[in-house]
């Protein structure tokens, strides 16, 4: 089944996320980061720019996979990804407003590119964290009229 | 940062991905799908037909390179990346990046991931403060 291009520009109701300085360490030692900011006991710590995975990835995208009108399926691989940062990192105790929104539908070959942005603000401030927009690949969904072409499946 | 300019190349970073590490990352990044840890459950759904690498790892180990070499994470303005070919679990990668361009303050860095067969698995850019 293909999806729905009707929800493209759908927003999905925000959720919220509190930042943790045991989950940046955690993060940080699962890269092998050695900044020793990442794993501070003081004010000075902060998480590393792709902490933003943590609230982004599989929390942005839940919404979408769980809304019936939209017609994804489990078949898919993360295609690209992009983070764009406001004026400072995250740190332990920020509270992020994270809103998330069918960004893009597009059919290529036999596969579907659903694009997901998630825009995470900081709640005290509402000022701009990060900004997420991940290309979810939805393998072999297309309508029939996609043409094939040499697209490459990532990982 | 010292000196960086435009062919500045930043110092190759090389990680070897195994179930140790991806099941780190899981539990990190809340990404728990079974594919990046669970042989069986590859061996229905992976394109190689076995465990492959998250690639939002991948991703995180070339952001870690640009944010070292932007000086932290405050620098970084920007990373995106496209995953281009599966990194297979129990291979190693390297990630390097050069820097493009500087215009007002702001370095455009390209990015790229390869794993040890010689494939991309990765390719990206970013932009920092300078």
């Amino acid at each position: 089944m293909a999806l729905n291009r009707d929800k493209l520009g759908t927003s999905y109701p925000p959720y919220t996320y509190e930042v943790s300085r045991e989950k940046i360490r955690e993060y940080a030692m699962a890269l092998g980061e050695s900044d020793p900011r990442y794993f501070s006991d003081g004010d000075d710590c902060v998480a590393p720019p792709t902490f933003a995975a943590c609230f982004t990835v599989v929390k942005g995208g839940a919404a979408a996979f769980a809304d019936p009108e939209l017609g994804s399926h489990p078949a898919l691989v993360h295609g690209t990804q992009r983070y764009v940062y406001g004026e400072r990192p995250v740190r332990p105790g920020d509270v992020l407003t994270c809103t998330p929104r069918i960004a893009g539908i597009t059919a290529r070959g036999r596969n579907e590119f659903l694009v997901i942005e998630v825009e995470a603000r900081f709640a005290d401030a509402d000022e701009l964290a990060v900004r997420s927009e991940a290309t979810i690949v939805l393998l072999g969904s297309a309508p029939a009229a996609g043409e094939p072409d040499g697209q490459e499946v990532p990982a | 940062m010292s000196t960086i300019e435009v062919g500045t190349r930043l110092p190759p970073l090389e990680q070897a991905a195994n179930l140790t590490t991806s099941v780190m990352y899981a539990g990190a990044s809340g990404d728990m799908n079974p594919l990046h840890y669970d042989p069986g459950f590859a061996a229905q759904v992976s394109p190689t037909g076995g465990t492959i690498v998250h690639g939002m790892y991948s991703m995180g180990l070339a952001s870690r390179l640009v944010t070292s070499f932007a000086g932290g994470p405050e620098r970084v303005l920007e990373v995106a990346v496209r995953f281009t070919k599966p990194w297979p679990l129990g291979t190693s990668a390297t990630f390097g990046g050069e820097v493009t361009a500087i215009e007002d303050g702001v370095a455009t860095l390209t990015l790229w991931g390869e794993h040890e067969a010689g494939e991309r698995i990765l390719q990206g850019s970013a932009r920092i403060a300078v």
